[in-house]
């Protein structure tokens, strides 16, 4: 490829999801740096480096990515999900051996999630098989069986790791997807009052209170070791004490009292809160909310249905993390272990959310260039 | 047909709705945002400020010890510590100056102790200053904590053992888990007690409980107290309460381990007496002991580094982890063998010179001119070497293995303590693996007597005379009798395990039981000069040599000996002889005679439970021993007039 070639390329090359996802990775980061280096914990001081290694890896692979034809996409999806699924049941064979490390994979000196890769999967399956239905149809309760269960043999497999939170987010991700592909409303509210009375009633009266005890300490096993309540106020005292421009850099005393015990991973957004008040959420808020909506944009830009749904499928599994991470540590949702999407420690999580970045770009690409 | 952007333009509206689901999401959470910092901002503030709220570990209290007797036996009694909380030292120089007067411990001491605790751990986890304080400088303190910010009483709860330096070995002790030993025991919580010898180790997961922990709001001085809108604050905080730890019952006597304990005043060696109908343990004492108090009060290490530096080694549970050559004890075991596979009979009768001769090697009695003429009884009864170096020379040493084996020789006998030790019975297998040496005929005479290569701690020696006691069944001893909960509830019963066949005949028994009851009930018996009065025991003297001597030395004085050389004195016993309950073993470290240094414990300890369990029995027994005594005075009597008329007719 010449020099004019190259430059061509460039103009027409969709920098803005990388530009979005890297401005929020590097709040994030020194987020992070700050978050750690107050931490008592030794260990923890070299998480922003390891991080940000974590943040190379995933942006060659993303870039990568984003050279790659949608039409690939669709070509792969089911093989993609296909082997996503005999990795999942890989981690609940072999990873039983290891106690409490049932989520993760081995590979030398590689460890991963299946289940983060998972949520990309699932959107590349669902994204084939609405497509290859028929796309005019609005969908009712019979087109969504297939749909169903291409989400419950993960989710399943997901739940039984145990990871609820991650089972849940499956299910999440595949329900905007099939909202988008025009579910009925009427079919959409069915849905949600089933599942509501369902899961109230089993909850209330299908349950005794020792099984009751048991779901949450499922859902989050840690919960009753260091007090249910506590992670919980002490992030929303984290969150309210920032006001609203922040105690400053580095200043947090949530962190560096280690009185927030997950303070870089799940409940980082509370550090950030604590530091940078409610002023620094406005500006944080705003460019997710920039990034989401650059996803839907593309999902009306692309002229494929297959895309289109990719793009909202993606967009999908940033939203539900953001909205999700946010909502429980501000105490308006149980603590489910679910990551702040670019924000949180984490190689698996960070390198999902760089591949959907790359695949969103590569879809937008596609547009113009292959 | 459309086109196929035609249908990605159909699902603008749904594109537009989810436009609107993230819009609406996001102003839910900037609202709560809102609530958070801005409404409640200033609330919350000033908690992350002061960290006025804080989580206080809820000491689950250990569980009771109690004996077969519900006598109080280990309890928890509170101690009061003063700390001081770095962080809510205002005035650090006029505050430690105040309070090391009140507490009598230099400026400069308190000062080091911040400092260090200031390099290793965040200000606000509090720092001990003096343990174990007076209520007197409790008081003191308490008055003007106004003050002192920054300084406190803290109560806590010590372990207390009421009988102090008696069966500690048997009850263990307990000790902090400091960081390193927390990551061996995931389950306890850092700081915890965790029991580290004794019941108080293998039932520590039964004793501990478990701890719950309290969220307290403290002030910025560090004092308790509570805010305004605190309810809206700590509504979803859950505390959890302790669960205390179950108790547990032993199947010791109270009485009994005193009484042991004191008869083996001023003497190194063990003591164990168990039922011989259940295995039950009345007693079991180990000499010299240790206060396991101390060990969970203050000075920890520095009373651990004085007890392991005693050449005595008080820390050693000699009736468990020690063992040692049974000497003639084990002439009993050799003597059911023999009878039992017909080696011998009642009528079997043996030369005894003095020695006896093997090629040409000889092996001596333990009475220089001989016993004459030895049947069974005499043999057991004056513990005649000679009559077993030749059941030595008839019996293999497998079969004399299987034997005491059975009798719960060469191995655990499976007691709830810990680091107990096997013992070593010797077979033909043992030594060719051993010392790649083929088994002596010489050395199966040896063990016939209980010397060479057996060992056998007292609890075994014990369990071993329990099964001769109880008909031949065998029993395993046991120190639990129930565990329970506060409430009452029993958790877990004693399981008491009795070996449902009769390891040897009743013919054997009855023989070798006769022996034994002559050791101490003829006057020929080698335990005749201290057999006790009213106890109707039965017994087996026995030394255990630590060297061997020269043959020149060997009818020494064993007094006259060097302490370290003399031999061990070994007694085994039960009683009332006809119809036994209680067996006792004794082991004397350089008590050089089972007789005299052995025998007085045991008898001191049956004495007293007969006394306190079958008085009616005692008395009955009182009485038929005067009426043997005043009997066997007349004879002696008689015996001397008639050599007295002898004399003078000559």
């Amino acid at each position: 490829m010449n020099y004019s070639a190259i430059l061509e390329t460039l103009k027409k090359y969709d920098f803005s999801f990388f530009g979005a996802v890297i401005a929020i990775f590097f709040i994030g980061v020194i987020n992070l740096y700050s978050a750690t280096q107050a931490s008592d914990q030794l260990s923890h001081s070299n998480l922003f480096k390891i991080q940000l290694f974590y943040f190379l890896i995933s942006m060659a692979i993303a870039l990568t990515i984003s050279f790659v034809q949608t039409k690939n996409y669709f070509r792969y999806g089911y093989f993609i999900y296909g082997v996503n699924v005999f990795l999942l049941i890989l981690v609940l064979t072999l990873g039983k051996i290891g106690m409490g490390a049932q989520r993760w994979l081995v590979l030398g000196p590689i460890s991963f999630q299946p289940s983060e890769f998972m949520k990309i999967s699932i959107v590349l399956a669902l994204g084939r098989w609405f497509t290859k239905t028929d796309p005019h149809l609005v969908l009712g309760f019979k087109e969504l069986i297939i749909p169903a269960i291409i989400t419950f043999i993960p989710m399943i497999l997901i739940v039984l790791q145990p990871d609820l939170g991650t089972g849940i987010l499956v299910g999440l991700i595949s329900f905007m997807i099939a909202f988008y592909r025009r579910l009925r409303w009427k079919v959409i509210v069915m849905l949600g009052i089933i599942s509501l009375i369902g899961g109230s009633v089993m909850y209330q009266y299908g349950l005794k209170e020792y099984q009751r005890k048991r779901i949450i300490a499922f859902v989050n096993p840690d919960a009753d070791a260091k007090g249910s309540g506590y992670n919980a106020i002490q992030s929303k005292i984290a969150i309210g004490s920032g006001e609203f421009l922040g105690k400053g850099y580095k200043k947090s005393t949530q962190a560096s009292l280690q009185y927030l015990p997950e303070n870089h991973t799940d409940f980082i957004f509370s550090i950030f809160n604590e530091e940078h008040g409610f002023f620094g959420s406005l500006v944080l808020i705003s460019l997710y909310i920039v990034l989401f909506y650059r996803f839907i944009w593309l999902a009306q830009a692309v002229t494929k249905i297959f895309d289109s749904i990719l793009a909202v499928g993606l967009m999908s599994i940033f939203f539900w993390h953001t909205f999700i991470n946010m909502g429980m540590v501000m105490g308006l949702m149980p603590i489910v272990g679910v990551p702040l999407p670019l924000l949180s420690y984490g190689g698996t999580s960070l390198l999902t959310f760089m591949i959907c970045c790359g695949v969103a770009t590569s879809i937008s690409n596609s547009r113009n260039f292959f | 047909m459309f086109g196929e952007e035609d249908i990605v333009k159909s699902h603008k509206s749904r594109a537009d709705v989810i436009t609107n689901i993230i819009l609406v999401s996001f102003a839910i959470i900037l609202a709560r945002l809102w609530y958070l910092q801005i409404y409640m901002g200033e609330a919350y503030r000033r908690y992350s400020l002061e960290n006025s709220l804080r989580k206080e570990t809820v000491m689950a209290p250990r569980g009771m010890i109690f004996s077969r007797n519900n006598e109080l036996m280990v309890h928890n009694v509170p101690r009061f510590d003063v700390i001081i909380v770095p962080q809510y030292l205002k005035t650090p120089k006029e505050t430690v100056e105040m309070l090391a007067q009140r507490i009598e411990v230099p400026a400069a001491e308190i000062f080091q102790k911040l400092n260090r605790a200031k390099r290793e751990q965040a200000s606000y986890i509090p720092v001990v200053i003096k343990k174990n304080l007076s209520r007197k400088e409790v008081a003191l303190i308490e008055t003007e904590n106004s003050y002192m910010p920054g300084v406190s009483v803290s109560t806590f709860i010590t372990r207390e053992y009421s009988d102090e330096f008696i069966g500690s070995h048997m009850l263990g002790y307990i000790s902090k888990l400091d960081k390193q030993g927390k990551k061996k025991v995931k389950e306890y919580d850092e700081f915890q007690y965790i029991g580290v010898a004794g019941i108080e180790k293998v039932f520590d997961k039964h004793l501990k409980g478990d701890n719950g922990f309290e969220f307290v709001e403290v002030d910025a001085l560090g004092r308790k107290r509570r805010y305004l809108k605190s309810d809206l604050l700590l509504d979803d905080i859950q505390n959890r309460p302790a669960v205390p730890g179950l108790n547990i019952r032993l199947t010791i006597d109270r009485d009994l381990q005193l009484a042991a304990y004191e008869a083996l005043e001023g003497k190194v060696g063990s003591v164990v007496a168990l039922d011989v109908t259940n295995g039950e343990i009345l007693a079991i004492i180990s000499r010299p002991s240790y206060n396991p108090s101390i060990f969970s009060r203050q000075l920890t290490s520095d009373y651990w580094s004085i007890l392991s530096k005693d050449e005595n080694e008080p820390l050693y549970d000699r009736a468990i982890q020690d063992h040692y050559p049974p000497g003639s004890t084990f002439k009993t075991i050799t003597a059911l063998a023999a009878l039992e596979e017909g080696i011998v009979d009642e009528n079997t009768e043996v030369r005894c010179n003095g020695y006896f001769q093997l090629g040409r090697k000889t092996f001596h009695c333990w009475k220089k001119h001989g016993h004459g003429v030895v049947n069974i009884y005499k043999a057991i009864r004056e513990s005649c070497d000679v009559y077993f170096y030749k059941i030595g020379t008839k019996i293999d040493i497998d079969v004399l293995a299987k034997y005491a084996k059975m009798l719960g020789f060469g191995n655990k006998t499976g007691i709830s303590l810990p680091r107990e030790t096997r013992g070593l019975i010797p077979t033909k297998d043992w030594k060719l693996k051993k010392n790649a040496v083929p088994w002596q005929l010489g050395e199966t005479l040896l063990t016939a007597i209980g010397q060479s290569y057996v060992l056998a701690t007292p609890l075994q020696l014990t369990v071993a005379y329990a099964a001769i006691a109880n008909n031949g069944r065998l029993v395993k001893p046991v120190l639990i009798k129930e565990i329970f909960s506060n409430a009452g509830d029993i958790v877990q019963q004693g399981n008491i395990e009795i070996s449902p066949e009769k390891i040897f005949s009743d013919k054997t028994l009855k023989i070798v039981r006769e022996g034994l009851f002559q050791v101490v009930n003829n006057p020929n018996g080698t335990a005749w000069w201290y057999r006790g009065k009213g106890i109707n025991m039965s017994g087996k003297t026995g030394t255990s040599q630590v060297v061997r001597f020269s043959s020149d030395k060997i009818f020494n004085k064993c007094e006259d000996n060097e302490y370290k050389l003399r031999h061990h004195a070994v007694f085994a016993a039960y009683a009332p002889s006809d119809n036994p309950k209680i067996a006792v073993g004794v082991v004397v470290e350089h008590g050089c005679h089972g007789s005299s240094a052995g025998a007085p414990v045991a008898t001191a300890i049956i004495s007293k439970y007969l006394e306190k369990y079958y008085p009616e029995l005692r008395e009955k027994y009182l009485k038929e021993d005067n009426k043997m005594l005043a009997a066997h005075w007349s004879r002696k009597k008689a015996q001397a007039a008639e050599e007295a008329k002898k004399n003078d007719e000559e």
